[in-house]
């Protein structure tokens, strides 16, 4: 009992649900990034390209303009470095050079004419042939010995040549990066919050799944009064402990039904029955001949009988329709079992048959005392019934695995064939049997109903075995077997 | 003394009526609820036989009403129930006893007989115990008689203190059970013979006159030989 309520947290259900809600979470916020992140790259590119083709027009038109004598270089140069100041994106540069623009001038083939920039003009130049940049449409070309790929657009001048004018991507790739480190933290930060606030919500809506578990099991155990606690809501659980609890009055209803047929049955025997007997015995009181108060006194001894039959058969009866109404209580079956075998060592002794106990000692059952008083006092009179002289009846006593085990072992003849078969069962008795058949039937009915078993076998070594197996209550004090006694 | 029968079955009625009166009682009956409060509020008795199946209310509500306007007579309860309800369990507590139909007229007698008793010493506590040349010292759970100690069991003292107290009135052996034994269970077999025959065995040893005497199909009596 105490390891199944060890740690509800780890066992909760909460922990799958919130898990997989967190994963759901997390990829769809993810694929929402992607698209985002893929727009505004997709706009800063679109940004840069249209500053590169702008500049690439005004720069072809200054150079087609500008007279080819020696200040033509140093005019362009200027242009290309006063465009360079208006770079969108761009950041303020670290180094005093300027590694974000170049400009190229060159032939179709040849070494380049003219080259502003950081890093190597031809290198450019053949990265720039290699990607076949023409027209002013820009495309990305990667100096092989350069970190960051260039954007480049060109133009074709009235001398043949071209003007190649680049546009480092570092500063579009500097602003999505710093994007994506922001969005890991917040997506990490609230990941981890969406975790906790779903596990929370779980746990608080499971708990009611937990009290109604815990009601229902008591239920189970005890009486069919109580019912699961209902929250009033409309949920699905509020809808579980509704339904809980009208199948509880239906079993409730079925069982009382029982209660009242049965009853009434008892009820309308018993009264014919008490009156038969007190006529009986007032008769008896008057002269009678010896054979006329033997024949009554025989009746009488037959009501009896007759009667404990009743009582049994339908106390067997509501015990196997788990209807035996039970006023449970906190009982030492120690105790209970030395005070009957006080009642019955006498009678045991007379017949000849030695008895020992062996018991750990305290033995707690939470158990209704005067139907286990039935159930010891059937099985000891079970033994005193069937077992021939100078037998010995062993009874040990031990708290196990949180069951309280009760064996009684013989050296006598055995269970019959007959009685082995169907020993559980109604009106099956030995052939030495004076009873009514009963007793085995109703121990195990009772002990059923108390939420342990009974098992009856022949020892291989010869003689009965009756092992009675109640739940323990309480916390476990002596194990297995300790002193003997008796 | 005057008795009331509260029982609506008048087969049953009659026959329990005759044996008290023959037992010594004056009885009157009742065969309601009504009736019977009426009848308890005009005469005052020393004591009840209470069916629970009565036609117009519950025997427990009866006496729970009794009990409320200020009647204490001790009451037995018969009940032709199953089960024995918790609240007669209440009632027994507090000097009440009840008895299962059918059962022996003698058990009837003689625990009615017990409770009357039981109610009129109630209050006082005894120490000691005296029927004949039998002394019973219950403090120290000592028995002897004509000075000889008598070498019993506990259970055998206890055995023997209930026939004492009960010393020349009937004692069944249900009653034994109960007070001895603390069970309701009914042996098939003879176990509380067994007892009586060992506990006979050593206060009524040879040559000395037999004070427990066996009732046959009734119980026991122990009574100053």
């Amino acid at each position: 009992m105490s390891s199944r309520s060890l740690d509800p947290v780890s066992r909760s259900a909460a922990w799958r649900i919130s898990l997989w809600a967190t994963l759901a979470f997390a990829a769809g916020t993810l694929f929402v990034f992607l698209v985002l992140h893929r727009f505004v790259a997709n706009d800063i590119r679109r940004r840069s390209d249209a500053w590169l083709s702008g500049e690439v027009e005004v720069l072809g038109d200054v150079a087609a303009r500008t007279p080819k004598d020696r200040l033509y270089s140093r005019v362009v140069s200027e242009v290309a470095e006063l465009a360079s100041r208006e770079v969108p994106d761009r950041q303020v540069p670290k180094k005093s050079e300027n590694d974000s623009v170049f400009f190229l001038q060159a032939d179709a083939d040849g070494p380049p004419k003219l080259w502003v920039g950081a890093g190597d003009g031809a290198a450019t130049l053949a990265a720039i042939r290699a990607a076949k940049v023409f027209k002013d449409v820009p495309r990305d070309v990667k100096v092989e010995d350069g970190r960051v790929p260039f954007r480049v657009a060109a133009v074709r001048i009235e001398d043949g040549s071209y003007i190649y004018l680049g546009l480092s991507e570092q500063d579009q790739l500097r602003v999505l990066r710093t994007l994506r480190a922001r969005f890991i933290e917040i997506w990490l930060m609230i990941v981890l919050l969406g975790f906790v606030v779903v596990f929370y919500a779980t746990w608080k809506m499971l708990r009611h799944v937990r009290e109604i578990t815990g009601t229902a099991s008591r239920i189970g155990q005890t009486d069919l009064s109580s019912r699961v606690p209902d929250s009033g809501r409309m949920d699905e659980v509020g809808q579980l402990a509704r339904t809980l609890n009208h199948m509880l009055d239906r079993i409730q209803n079925t069982v009382r039904q029982l209660h009242t047929i049965t009853d009434s049955l008892a009820h309308d025997l018993r009264s014919p029955l008490t009156a038969i007997r007190g006529k009986l015995e007032t008769v008896l009181t008057t002269d009678l001949s010896v054979d006329q108060a033997e024949s009554i006194v025989s009746a009488i001894d037959e009501l009896d009988r007759l009667t404990e039959f009743l009582n049994t058969s339908l106390d067997v009866a509501e015990a196997k329709a788990d209807a035996l109404r039970l006023s449970r209580t906190s009982i030492d079956l120690d105790e209970l079992v030395r005070d009957m075998l006080d009642l019955y060592e006498p009678s045991m002794n007379e017949k000849g048959l030695i008895v020992q106990i062996h018991s750990a000692g305290v033995c707690r059952i939470s158990a209704d005392p005067a139907l286990i008083h039935r159930v010891v006092g059937n099985l000891l009179e079970n033994e005193v019934k069937h077992l021939p002289a100078s037998c010995t009846v062993r009874i040990r006593l031990c708290v196990l695995d949180e069951s309280v085990h009760l064996i009684l072992e013989d050296d006598g003849p055995g269970f019959d064939d007959v009685v082995k078969r169907d020993r559980f069962q109604q009106r099956i008795r030995g052939r030495e049997s004076r009873g009514h058949g009963l007793g085995l039937a109703f121990v195990q009915a009772v002990v059923r109903v108390h939420g342990g078993s009974v098992v009856a076998e022949n020892r291989p070594e010869g003689g009965a075995r009756l092992c009675v197996t109640l739940p323990h209550d309480g916390p476990s004090t002596l194990v297995a077997e300790g002193l003997s006694l008796t | 003394m005057r008795l009331l029968l509260v029982e609506d079955e008048r087969e049953i009625q009659s026959f329990i009526q005759e044996n008290l009166i023959a037992a010594g009682y004056l009885v009157d009956t009742a065969e309601d609820a009504e009736a019977a409060s009426r009848l308890s509020r005009r005469y005052s008795y020393q004591g009840m036989i209470v069916d629970l199946g009565l036609p117009d209310q519950d025997g427990i509500d009866l006496i729970l009403q009794l009990r409320r306007s200020g009647i204490r007579v001790p009451v037995l309860i018969l009940s032709a129930r199953r089960s024995v309800d918790d609240r007669v369990k209440g009632l027994e507590l507090g000097g009440d006893d009840y008895l299962t139909k059918p059962f022996a007229v003698a058990e009837l007698l003689a625990r009615m007989r017990n409770l009357l008793r039981r109610n009129m010493s109630s209050g006082e506590d005894v120490t000691r115990l005296r029927v004949g040349d039998l002394d019973l010292d219950i403090l120290a759970r000592r028995a002897s008689r004509a000075g000889e100690v008598l070498n019993l069991s506990p259970q055998e003292f206890s055995l023997l203190e209930c026939l004492c107290r009960n010393a020349g009135r009937t004692v069944t052996r249900s009653m034994l059970l109960t007070e001895v034994w603390g069970t309701r269970f009914q042996p098939d077999t003879n176990v509380v013979d067994v007892h009586i025959y060992r506990l006979r065995g050593k206060i009524d040893a040879p040559g000395r006159e037999p004070m427990i005497k066996t009732l046959r199909g009734i119980g026991y009596v122990l009574a100053k030989p």
